[in-house]
């Protein structure tokens, strides 16, 4: 079995464990992130 | 007028021949040749293989679509290309087998051949790999991410009877590319097991080719975050640590026997990993297709590279890894042989690995191939469509240019699908093949490269399932959805 490495590397806190499925904040990260991905749709298509 | 055909019904193919349709006259003709009269969204695959979605839910029926569009459709698998025709006649054809008549031929003429053949899954290269015959799981098609979510309630029910189970997700050979579509897998495997209950019960690993985890074939990326400039490595491992998930990096999988898969890895270690379930994708090459001149003398070398990918506008010069740069990437995917050819998506060739190639003591290679799925298999589709039309219209040549140098991807990968409690990693690159001249310190464009996991990121995966379908039963408004 491979080693436990898991415990060496970095974990988000509660806080941003709770932000991630928070509904407030994550409209208004759907909402950059798609703007973020129009960007790259229109500078990939130029 | 003039008759385009498209091998392939895959992202790429589809799209092409979507596109020639829509910007071409009805004087000419559109032909789709696939041996499978159904299109697959292959990214909601992860999602039948977790029980999440029916395989209903995935794929839908092409004939209709193209009878409606006014598309032909051959349902075959093509064999060999014939681009000079034959001694009785010099239109170039291709040779299918006809789904309905095994063993038989069937020429296929074209003025204008688009190759989107995608790949050929290569189980063979790893004894013991894949549902046919083997001992692993895969989701690279509909049917078998079927049959890996009934094997994942079969591991569920012996949990929930009190049994441990040992799952191993990721990469069945060194070569493998598509790492995104495992590690899509994973996260929702252990998803799926905490929502049932049983994630006491399992043990999950990992097992991947990437030199790094985050690597993607891609060799990784990095993203500005809370003041650093962090590896998608860091990202991966925080992710994988947060969910109590194992991993195995640098790896070349050896054999896979019934219940246990044996690996190397570029560090020299030999070792193996006992596994209850073990969901494993396969090297890719190209399909297959063979060539032939005029007088019927083999040519397939002159289309071709060994990988059985067709050689297109990139150079294949042999250099050392570091001697490569973005400009060796195709831009017109037009066949340097012939000039009414052309490949597109997973059936063009690349000229180089962008992650760093390495070995192992034995010798196997690990080298995780580049990505081409996806938003750019769309828009090389939708590029050589362009340039197609314009050759007919009297261009000289091709028009329009889809260099993965100068193009960037979005990607949303599925971590957990729940409306209210799902999450999905939402990652931009840009460009896809890094550019150290342009961007010397990370090889790509820190404004346009980021990564955020979150449930706004399943949302996004959601409607991109149900705006993709949409878009590829060609409903109206279709060509105002981008690739």
């Amino acid at each position: 079995m491979p080693p436990d490495v898991t415990e060496h590397v970095a974990k988000p806190t509660p806080r941003t464990v709770f932000l991630r499925t928070f509904i407030p904040w994550q409209l208004w990260r759907f909402l950059l992130i798609n703007l973020r991905m129009l960007g790259i749709i229109r500078a990939s298509h130029k | 007028m003039s008759h385009v055909v498209v091998l392939g019904a895959g992202v790429s193919g589809h799209t092409a021949a979507a596109f020639l349709r829509k910007w071409l006259g009805r004087e000419h003709t559109v032909t789709v040749v696939s041996p499978k009269d159904t299109y697959n969204w292959i990214p909601s695959n992860i999602w039948v293989g977790v029980g999440h979605m029916r395989r209903e839910q995935v794929v839908f029926p092409l004939r209709p679509v193209y009878e409606r569009a006014g598309i032909e459709f051959v349902q075959g698998a093509a064999r060999a290309v014939h681009p000079e025709g034959d001694a009785q006649d010099a239109t170039p054809f291709v040779m299918v087998e006809p789904s309905a008549r095994p063993g038989t031929r069937e020429k296929v003429r074209y003025d204008y051949l688009v190759n989107a053949t995608g790949p050929q899954l290569r189980f063979d290269r790893t004894p013991g790999l894949g549902p046919h015959g083997g001992h692993s799981y895969s989701v690279c098609t509909e049917d078998h991410a079927v049959e890996a979510s009934r094997a994942l309630d079969e591991s569920v029910a012996r949990m929930q009877r009190g049994e441990r189970q040992q799952f191993v997700v990721g990469v069945g050979h060194g070569t493998c590319t598509c790492e995104g579509a495992a590690f899509e897998y994973i996260v929702n495997l252990e998803f799926t097991l905490r929502a049932r209950g049983v994630r006491d019960k399992a043990d999950i690993t990992w097992l991947t080719n990437e030199y790094e985890l985050g690597d993607f074939g891609m060799g990784g990326m990095h993203f500005r975050t809370g003041g650093y400039v962090q590896p998608s490595s860091a990202f991966n491992a925080s992710l994988f640590a947060e969910r109590g998930i194992k991993w195995v990096t640098r790896a070349h999988p050896r054999e896979v026997e019934p219940s246990r898969v044996h690996y190397e890895t570029v560090d020299g270690v030999t070792d193996s990993l006992p596994f209850d379930f073990a969901m494993l994708l396969p090297p890719f090459s190209g399909v297959g297709l063979e060539a032939f001149d005029r007088d019927g003398q083999d040519i397939t070398a002159r289309l071709f590279q060994p990988n059985s990918f067709m050689t297109v506008d990139a150079d294949y010069t042999a250099k050392a890894y570091d001697a490569w740069s973005p400009q060796d990437w195709p831009r017109t995917y037009q066949s340097p042989a012939y000039r009414n050819v052309f490949a597109a998506g997973i059936a063009f060739a690349p000229p180089h690995a962008i992650s760093k190639p390495y070995t192992t003591p034995s010798g196997a290679l690990v080298a995780p191939a580049p990505p081409r799925t996806g938003m750019p298999s769309a828009m090389i589709g939708k590029a050589v469509a362009h340039s197609i039309v314009d050759m007919i219209r009297g261009a000289n040549g091709p028009t329009h240019m889809a260099s993965m140098a100068e193009m960037g991807a979005a990607c949303v990968a599925s971590a957990g699908a729940s409306v209210l409690r799902g999450t999905a990693a939402s990652m931009t690159v840009f460009p896809i093949i890094p550019d150290f001249e342009r961007y010397p310190d990370y090889g790509r464009d820190l404004d346009r490269t980021f990564g955020e996991i979150g449930l706004a990121g399943h949302w996004i995966k959601l409607i991109l399932h149900h705006l993709f379908l949409y878009k590829a039963r060609l409903r109206p408004g279709w060509s105002l959805i981008p690739e």
